[in-house]
């Protein structure tokens, strides 16, 4: 009996491949998706896993107050005093393949217990590491991409000497080479008694000579939030595609299950209990899940293959965080892919499932109608909707009063019940508006029935118009906000880079670099720079560690540095910063509540230093709470290295002509002058990688809508034919009725649009007001682009008749005997 | 009104081209009615489709309203639907989404010829005037195949083609609305070409003929 009753079930697709080919393509591109997005974390994640596991395991680190180089000296009276530091070098590496890796020279013997490379390989893999020929570890995906460096076991720099035998190590980062340290130092050229930082145990209370500065783990800028912050838009992300496409799904499977309403009642008449009629429902469902889930988990991972590289470049680029270029997907990343998959494929058929298991066998006969069904349905989303719209008002009030950085995730589910209420309220807005319409015009029949046709399609096309909506309203959003980004951030970068050059001498050469340049007469003013670590305070703010920053407050800086909230007025503060006044950038100033006009206490080398806060300034990119004081400050308050250096030039000068001059004047240690323009022309194609992998996201996101759309043509093509038929027996040709067919479809992809454009600028508030503040801590101020709405329509237009294309050429092209089929049979 | 001289039509089926009609003459004058009988498959809305210009036949020709189907492109055969036929189906063929009153009129509208004096006459007349703002969905079925009835006289046609009126409707609701189908045609002056199964439903009719492996086979005059 169960055999029969299945095979009948499954005949149904035999008759519409279609419904099985959009059930398939939904969960399909729905799985692959989300999967692709998943791959690409779960990847990240391992490269960030091996990066803590290796040296960011809490280390704390020395270096000099004054910025000099550490040197084999101050380790080895370190380590005689007691103190068990371990040194360390770092540099970057180019090999014969033209690639450039990070080497890592470290001491095992004297790593802090923690630390994970001491811990990798037994008694044998030390003394291997430490002895000739030593050993040159690296994970197996960074040996995948050094092929071309590779000459048997060993790797050739690009002199073509051989490293030390490579051993594979899977808990060294990507990219990564490590080996001992003096064959490091040999490697990268680096003096004899060189060393780039010493490492010590977070716990040791050691005490240190004044000339150094112990630097704690938790003051070193910890980008882990702010990767998060960018792995979790990416979940979104792929959460939006996800959804969108079980948005196919429950319209194929509420499809299907209407056109066997009939076969379900005979069945059961048959004698097929409705127990039986469900387990089987649900095993379709299962077998469908699973094939279309590893459809999608293969896709996926094709698709995160080809983003990764681009991520990667992303994530190295804005957070120093290191990702390897190829997957590493964990036993539970496939798991969850098909757990996810088949999650919600039956939440979209819950509700088939659940109509399955109440049918009325006596009533099934019954024809349903059509218009109470509809305006039952369209209330209760409406209902549903409003429901929402309040909890999203009850959220944000709730987020108002809750402090900065700790509402991501509730940023997030804001924004989703936002666009979920929105999505809800289409369906009824659509009804409702043509409601009006059908009764309004009524002079026009052609377009009075097209009308009242586009309302009777209402309950098949909702949920694809509903994708459109989302996808139309996420490509708006997000558009506009790295639109508005963009524009924010050139600003800033053209207010931030005031001179015409910058150059960072080493800190030995400084002085007489200052001198060289102030001596030529191209050259109008120098604007040093100094950064210095320090610990503030003030009043109902808790003790946090900041970064304090140097500036020179020339006329070109202070004409041009952009402030955000002043006390009195732009020239008021930059004067009482030159008396010593502070400047906050504006994470701090979020962060803390701290603003004008406040005071605050800084730890350093002289003692604390109480000053009051002059402005907040913007300060895009920076992970970190700053605060600015003049460089003079900086170099008698806190022994602050010198850092870079503005040059600012006459008119006319030559860049190029007074960085080789410098050059030959001075040796910068390979620091040469950097003009202005390559390093806007530097930011700015970070910036445009970054939001590389977003805009692929939200295009994938549109066509997948378009998708729903097209396959909902689709698969109530045949059932268009028969509503279409008598039309044409009245009077109206076909190529009349495809042309209203298109006017139809196009009004309600407009409708969505109209109705996507307020939705997408409440999205990109949502993003740079809520969802920014709360990643980064800063405000983006809100843009919005005309142009961007004109696309929207336009690209609402361009899915709706993409889509339409095939059905309507189908219909275009239908031969009258077939319509006259249709026409007889119904 | 109606004239069919020789016409023949086939379908090609798998075993083979299937004769349906074969050589058929067939006359309607204006305000003449006529009943076509026959077996199910004998052709009988093959040759109703072919009069309203929804399909053409394999050879033989068609006049309606004195004007030559053969001569006419797919758009001239439409505007002659819209203008000066009225159609009647056994499934209705009501539009959903719209009104009473509107589905009524919506043949009427469409060939720009809405009169609604003579709309509001025919909805007092079908007796639907109480429900004009309600949906065909609200109506039983005998309403609205009397909705159906009014949409095909609404634009005041030449010739009424129905195919099996009152097919899906009771004895006693297919008899009212016959009645009231003849009623309205005979003040109409149109011609009438009705299909049906029913020696009953044809009876009333001035004519009767039935169709029988392609062809007419006698002709009997039915009322006056």
């Amino acid at each position: 009996m169960i055999a029969a009753a299945a095979a009948t079930l499954l005949s149904h697709y035999r008759r519409h491949p279609g419904q099985l080919v959009m059930l398939l393509l939904g969960l399909w591109v729905a799985s692959a998706l989300w999967s692709g997005v998943q791959a690409i974390n779960a990847s990240a994640r391992d490269s960030y896993d091996r990066s803590a596991a290796l040296f960011d395991a809490g280390l704390d680190r020395i270096e000099r107050r004054d910025g000099a180089p550490l040197t084999l000296d101050t380790y080895l009276a370190l380590r005689q005093a007691g103190v068990a530091v371990s040194p360390l070098i770092e540099g970057e590496l180019a090999l014969a393949g033209g690639e450039r890796v990070t080497l890592l020279g470290i001491e095992p013997l004297t790593l802090p217990a923690a630390s994970g490379i001491q811990a990798s390989g037994g008694p044998d893999a030390l003394g291997d590491f430490l002895q000739p020929p030593w050993r040159t570890r690296l994970a197996a995906d960074t040996l995948a991409a050094l092929d071309t460096a590779r000459h048997g076991e060993r790797l050739l720099d690009r002199n073509r000497q051989p490293l030390p035998p490579l051993a594979l190590d899977a808990s060294v980062p990507p990219g990564t080479l490590v080996t001992d340290i003096g064959v490091a130092g040999a490697l990268l050229g680096m003096p004899d008694d060189a060393i780039s930082r010493l490492l010590i145990a977070p716990g040791d209370p050691a005490e240190l000579p004044a000339p150094l500065v112990r630097l704690h783990a938790e003051q070193l800028a910890d980008p882990g939030q702010l990767s998060d912050s960018f792995h979790l838009n990416l979940t979104a992300l792929g959460l939006l595609a996800l959804v969108v496409g079980l948005f196919i799904v429950h319209a194929a499977l509420s499809l299907t299950l209407e056109q066997r309403l009939g076969m379900l009642r005979t069945l059961r008449a048959l004698g097929v209990p409705g127990t039986t009629l469900v387990a089987l429902l649900t095993a379709e469902l299962l077998v469908l899940g699973v094939v279309g889930a590893l459809l999608g988990i293969v896709s996926g991972v094709w698709l995160a293959g080809q983003l990764l590289p681009d991520v990667a470049a992303s994530l190295a680029a804005l957070y120093s965080e290191q990702v390897g270029s190829e997957l590493a997907l964990p036993w539970h990343y496939w798991l969850g892919g098909l757990a996810i998959t088949l999650g919600g494929l039956f939440s979209a058929g819950a509700t088939t499932l659940w109509r399955a298991a109440r049918l009325d066998v006596l009533a099934l006969g019954q024809r349903q109608r059509w218009r109470g069904g509809l305006q039952r349905q369209l209330a209760i989303m409406a209902v549903v909707g409003a429901g929402l719209w309040l909890l999203a008002l009850g959220l944000w009030l709730w987020l108002s009063g809750q402090p900065p950085g700790e509402r991501l995730l509730a940023g997030f589910a804001l924004v989703a019940i936002g666009l979920l209420a929105a999505t809800l309220w289409l369906p009824p807005l659509l009804g409702l508006l043509l409601g009006w319409a059908v009764r309004g015009l009524r002079q026009r029949p052609l377009v009075q029935w097209a009308l009242a046709d586009l309302q009777l399609q209402l309950p098949r096309l909702q949920l694809a118009m509903m994708a459109l909506l989302l996808a139309l309203a996420t490509n708006l959003g997000v558009g506009s906000m790295v639109g508005g980004f963009r524009l924010t951030f050139l600003d800033w970068l053209d207010q931030r880079l005031v001179a015409e050059a910058y150059v960072r001498p080493p800190t030995e050469q400084f002085e007489a670099s200052v001198a060289w340049l102030e001596a030529r007469d191209e050259v109008i003013d120098l604007l040093p720079t100094r950064r210095a670590d320090a610990t503030l305070r003030a009043a109902g703010v808790a003790a946090q560690p900041v970064g304090v920053y140097g500036i020179t407050p020339a006329p070109r800086l202070t004409q041009h540095w952009p402030l955000l909230h002043t006390e009195q007025g732009v020239l008021e503060a930059w004067q009482a910063f030159t008396e010593g006044a502070a400047l906050i950038n504006e994470q701090l100033a979020i962060a803390t509540g701290l603003g004008p006009g406040d005071r605050l206490t800084l730890s350093s080398a002289e003692g604390p230093l109480e000053t009051a806060i002059a402005a907040v300034y913007p300060d895009y990119g920076n992970p970190r709470g700053e605060v600015t004081l003049t460089t003079t400050a900086l170099a008698e308050r806190f022994a602050a290295p010198p850092g870079s250096l503005g040059i600012v030039l006459a008119e006319g000068s030559d860049v190029a002509a007074l960085g080789q001059a410098l050059d030959r004047a001075i040796d910068l240690a390979g620091a040469s002058l950097i003009d202005q323009q390559a390093m806007k022309q530097q930011a700015q194609a970070i910036f445009e990688r970054t939001f590389a992998i977003t805009r692929a996201l939200t295009v994938l996101t549109l066509a997948v809508a378009g998708l729903a759309l097209f396959t909902s043509l689709l698969a109530q093509g045949g059932e268009r034919r028969a509503q279409l038929a008598p039309l044409w027996a009245l009077g109206v040709t076909r190529g009349r009725l495809a042309g209203v067919s298109l006017v139809q479809l196009s009004l309600a992809a407009l409708a969505t649009a109209l109705l996507a454009i307020p939705l997408g600028i409440a999205l990109t508030w949502g993003l740079v007001a809520v969802i920014n503040v709360a990643a980064f801590g800063w405000r983006l101020p809100l843009h919005v682009f005309p142009s961007q709405l004109l696309l929207a329509l336009g690209l609402a237009l361009a899915v709706a008749w993409l889509a339409a294309l095939i059905p309507l050429w189908r219909l275009w092209r239908s031969r009258p005997r077939e319509l006259l089929m249709e026409f007889s049979a119904s | 009104m109606l004239e069919l001289r020789r016409v023949t039509k086939s379908y090609a089926t798998p075993q083979g081209p299937l004769r349906v009609l074969d050589g058929v003459d067939l006359s309607l004058a204006a305000g003449e009615s006529l009943a076509l009988m026959g077996e199910s498959g004998s052709g009988k809305s093959t040759l109703l489709h072919l009069a309203a210009g929804l399909d053409l036949p394999d050879a033989g020709s068609i006049h309606v309203d004195g004007r030559p189907l053969a001569d006419m492109n797919e758009a001239q055969r439409a505007a002659l639907r819209r203008a000066r036929l009225g159609l009647v189906f056994q499934q209705f063929h009501l539009v959903p989404s719209l009104s009473v009153a509107d589905n009524l009129t919506l043949q009427a509208r469409l060939a720009g010829r809405h009169d609604r004096t003579w709309c509001d006459t025919l909805l007092v007349r079908l007796g639907l005037a109480e429900m004009a703002r309600r949906y065909p969905e609200q109506l039983s079925g005998g309403q609205q195949q009397r909705l159906a009835i009014g949409r095909a006289l609404a634009v005041r046609p030449a010739l009424l083609l129905a195919d099996e009126p009152t097919g899906n409707l009771d004895e006693s609701t297919a008899d009212e609305v016959l009645a009231l189908l003849l009623e309205l045609v005979h003040d109409s002056g149109c011609a009438l070409l009705m299909v049906t199964h029913s020696p009953r439903v044809a009876a009333p009719l001035n004519h009767c003929l039935t169709l029988a492996h392609g062809r007419l086979q006698g002709s009997t005059s039915g009322a006056p």
